[in-house]
């Protein structure tokens, strides 16, 4: 039977704790949250300390903050309208630009697997698409008006220039650039409710996504000419939910990760519950089967906000919370 | 959602209130002195003040009208369904309407006069397959058969925008010497663009903002026109035709309400996809509408346009002129470099020995964004910039007709309206008698106070409201 269980708690923000991420070399964990600061955290000798606290980038709330794929910048997406660049130079933090542009509450942030693109999304309901030039200047490349509704996060296929946005008004919508423009080329529905979070599989041809309604939807891409003859358009795939999971979680799902390492997703629920889900052995690609293989009721006090694999250490994921607690956790595979 | 221009659909936030659910502009509302008694709700939802000694008094409804909520930071699609009603082809019909009773009747009537923009035209040519020259004479005899005195061209008073903007260049160029919140000057033609760094930007981009009207506001100010024909303005039901939404919203700007005569420069503002519905509600296609008259009282008897492409051709004469007043160089081909995409161009124009200008092309939300960004950091290269809110600028305006179904795809339709638009041949603003006689005749000058009161305007800040209760995480 595999275990999940915690391996230390990581105190000092001192109010809610909206997201972890882990720095692509899987050393360095950044959080943040309504305390307007943002705190690195960085194992030293067996213990897990905080290395900096990033102050005064922020206004208001710090409600996402991504990691290049480089690992020397830091983005950070807060309330107050704004993303702040942090520029990691010998172990500091400098900010070394603040983006303006959305109308209000910038809800998160992503780079792009290239770097040279970053992507907002706001409560005004847009995403935007920035390009990094070469002298470290953030240009707007685009800005999508597609969704009807707060766009509550985006993320990036991990090797397209792809990028999947969801939203309050219960989609998921994907876009990529056509000859002058970016522009939404699928738009996915099947969730009744909003959608907190999508994530893809280290491989790309699946996404992830949870929402209000309580479920984990999984859906994969069928490319032009594939065997099933599910049609498509153009050169693009289409992406169909093969994969409902409903029964496990007991209120709004707000985030979800899928391991680019040993490939299971976890779960982080308005129940206070971190669960883990792997896919069944043999299962079917058109109609996969998971099962959950671990899960902590009370893993925090409150709702948890935001869960995140290492991206090295395969049994190393980091949980944050209301409670204001970031937490770190062992996944034992039982067999 | 009606076709605003994106950036004017992003100020708008989580709103889809109608004023009379939620608004939250505070309405100031004349009270009479003394207590307040009771009040009573009647069935119909009229409410009475009954007062202690019995005495019932009907309240006075609080009205939103679309000016409270133009100056209100709130929500654009309020303002949008009060607007939708106070300008519109049926607005338009019902105005006619009653026009054409008292006539009948002997009573004093409106002359009801319709401005046409080019860029409306070319859609409307683009659709029915017609030249523009055929256009224009079918839509003059489209909207006399319904009831409009005089039809005019745009294109006429963009002469007078097009003057002022290199006027005003040239102006605020010199003045750069000791003033620097004066470069870059940024085009003002597009009220998608003015609403937007108004509601948004407010104090820091203002002042780089070009204080020269649109030539639909120029049109609506040419009461030139009023005195030749002998009328006053409110006499006068001023309709323009336009490629674009957000010109309702620029006709109801409180700079733009003649306050002598308590009217509207502009009365009604409808769009090229507006005439076409008109077109269907009179079930006619506008090829088979028989020609009318042009109006010559401005002396153009031949269609004309401007150089410089579809958005009004503002850099390209401000770059000539510039050229001219500043370097002493007379510019021939104009060099466009495309930058980041296709709605993102500059032109660089040098001559020996004198520095160097640089102006550019800016259409589209996105690209706004970047230059306005800009400008903030103190990084703005440009001396000038021609912003329009909509991507390939007004001729792909928000306003154009739609495709209906199985009509061409809507690249190759920009491209005919493009075309068409580019089809006109042009005249130099410079070499127009009737302008320079207007000048002359009606403004007292070059440079007087009165060019001043009627082809230049002002803008303003609104300020933010930010209300803790509407975050949502």
């Amino acid at each position: 039977m595999a275990t999940l269980s915690a391996l230390c708690t990581l105190e000092g923000h001192q109010d809610q704790v909206w997201c972890v991420a882990w720095n692509p070399a899987g050393t360095l964990l950044a959080s943040c949250g309504s305390d307007k600061t943002i705190r690195i955290w960085a194992e030293e000798g067996s213990q897990w300390v905080c290395k900096s606290v990033l102050t005064e980038g922020h206004q208001r709330t710090i409600r996402t903050v991504a990691w290049s794929p480089c690992g020397n910048y830091l983005a950070s997406a807060s309330f107050d309208a704004t993303i702040g660049i942090w520029s990691r130079k010998e172990g500091e933090f400098e900010c070394i630009a603040t983006l303006e542009g959305h109308e209000n509450e910038v809800k998160a942030v992503a780079w792009a697997s290239s770097g040279n693109l970053l992507a907002t999304c706001s409560r005004d309901k847009s995403v935007w698409i920035w390009e990094v030039t070469e002298d470290e200047e953030f240009e707007c490349a685009s800005v999508l008006s597609a969704h009807t509704q707060d766009v509550k996060s985006c993320t990036w296929h991990p090797n397209r220039d792809v990028l999947a946005s969801c939203s309050y008004d219960n989609t998921i919508k994907l876009f990529k650039e056509e000859i002058d423009d970016w522009s939404c080329y699928a738009t996915l529905e099947s969730h009744d409710s909003t959608v907190w979070k999508v994530c893809f599989d280290s491989e790309g041809h699946r996404l992830a996504s949870v929402s209000d309604d309580k479920t984990v939807k999984i859906w994969q891409e069928y490319l032009p000419g594939n065997q099933e003859g599910i049609p498509t358009v153009g050169n693009e795939g289409t992406w169909k939910c093969v994969c409902t999971l409903s029964g496990y979680h007991d209120r709004t799902i707000f985030d979800i990760d899928w391991s680019q390492v040993n490939g299971r997703l976890v779960t982080g629920c308005g129940d206070d519950g971190i669960r883990i889900f792997s896919e069944e052995v043999g299962s079917d690609k058109n109609a996969p089967s998971f099962s959950m293989s671990a899960s902590v009721r009370k893993a925090h006090e409150q709702d948890v906000n935001s869960v995140a694999w290492n991206p090295k250490v395969s049994s190393l994921l980091a949980s944050c919370s209301d409670d204001g607690l970031v937490k770190l956790w062992r996944f034992k595979d039982g067999e | 959602m009606a076709g605003f221009s994106s950036a004017l659909q992003l100020t708008d936030l989580n709103d889809f209130i109608t004023p009379s659910q939620e608004c939250i502009k505070p309405v100031k509302i004349d009270r009479t002195a003394g207590k307040v008694g009771k009040i009573r709700i009647e069935d119909d939802g009229t409410y009475y003040n009954v007062s202690d000694t019995g005495v019932e008094t009907k309240l006075q409804k609080a009205q939103i009208t679309l000016n409270d909520c133009l100056a209100c930071s709130g929500c654009i699609t309020s303002a949008e369904s009060v607007l939708i009603t106070q300008q519109s082809q049926d607005e338009l019909y019902r105005v006619l309407q009653e026009n054409m009773a008292h006539i009948a009747n002997n009573e004093s009537f409106k002359l009801v006069v319709v401005s046409v923009s080019p860029q409306a035209l070319a859609s409307l040519a683009a659709k029915y397959s017609l030249s523009m020259a055929d256009a224009n004479r079918k839509l003059v005899g489209f909207f006399k058969k319904l009831g409009v005195h005089h039809v005019f061209d745009t294109t006429f008073s963009r002469n007078f925008s097009l003057l002022e903007s290199c006027r005003e260049f040239v102006r605020r160029y010199k003045e750069s010497e000791v003033n620097k919140k004066v470069l870059p000057m940024l085009a003002s033609a597009c009220p998608g663009w003015i609403c937007y760094a108004e509601k948004t930007h407010g104090s820091y981009i203002l002042p780089y903002i070009s204080t020269v009207k649109s030539p639909q506001q120029i049109m609506g100010s040419l009461d030139y026109f009023a005195r030749c024909m002998g009328a006053t303005p409110d006499n006068i039901y001023h309709v323009t035709v336009m490629p674009c939404f957000d010109k309702k919203l620029e006709a109801s700007r409180s700079d733009f309400y003649n306050d002598v005569y308590s009217t509207r420069d502009v009365d009604c503002v409808i769009t090229s996809g507006e005439v076409d519905l008109m077109l269907a509600k009179e079930n006619i296609s506008l090829a088979d509408v028989e020609d009318g008259t042009l109006d010559t009282l401005f002396g153009a008897d031949a269609m004309v346009g401007h150089t410089g492409g579809g958005s009004g051709g503002y850099l390209e004469h401000i770059a000539r002129y510039a050229a001219g007043q500043i370097l002493g160089t007379e510019l021939q081909k104009l060099n466009f470099k495309s930058l980041r995409n296709q709605d993102f161009q500059e032109v660089t124009i040098e001559a020996d020995g004198k520095p160097t200008l640089k102006m550019a092309l800016a259409y589209g939300f996105r690209n706004i964004q970047n230059i306005v960004q800009k400008i903030k950091r103190n990084k703005c290269p440009y001396h000038f910039v021609e912003i329009m809110a909509c991507p390939s600028g007004c001729t792909n305006g928000g306003g154009q007709i739609r495709l209906a179904e199985g009509e061409s795809t809507l690249k190759d339709r920009l491209a005919d309206v493009t075309g068409l638009y580019n089809s006109v041949p042009v005249q130099s603003p410079w070499s127009v008698e009737s302008v320079t006689s207007l000048y002359e005749e009606w403004l007292g000058g070059v440079d007087s106070e009165k060019c001043r009161q009627m082809l230049h305007t002002q803008y303003h800040e609104v300020e933010k409201m930010t209300n803790a209760l509407t975050i949502k995480w």
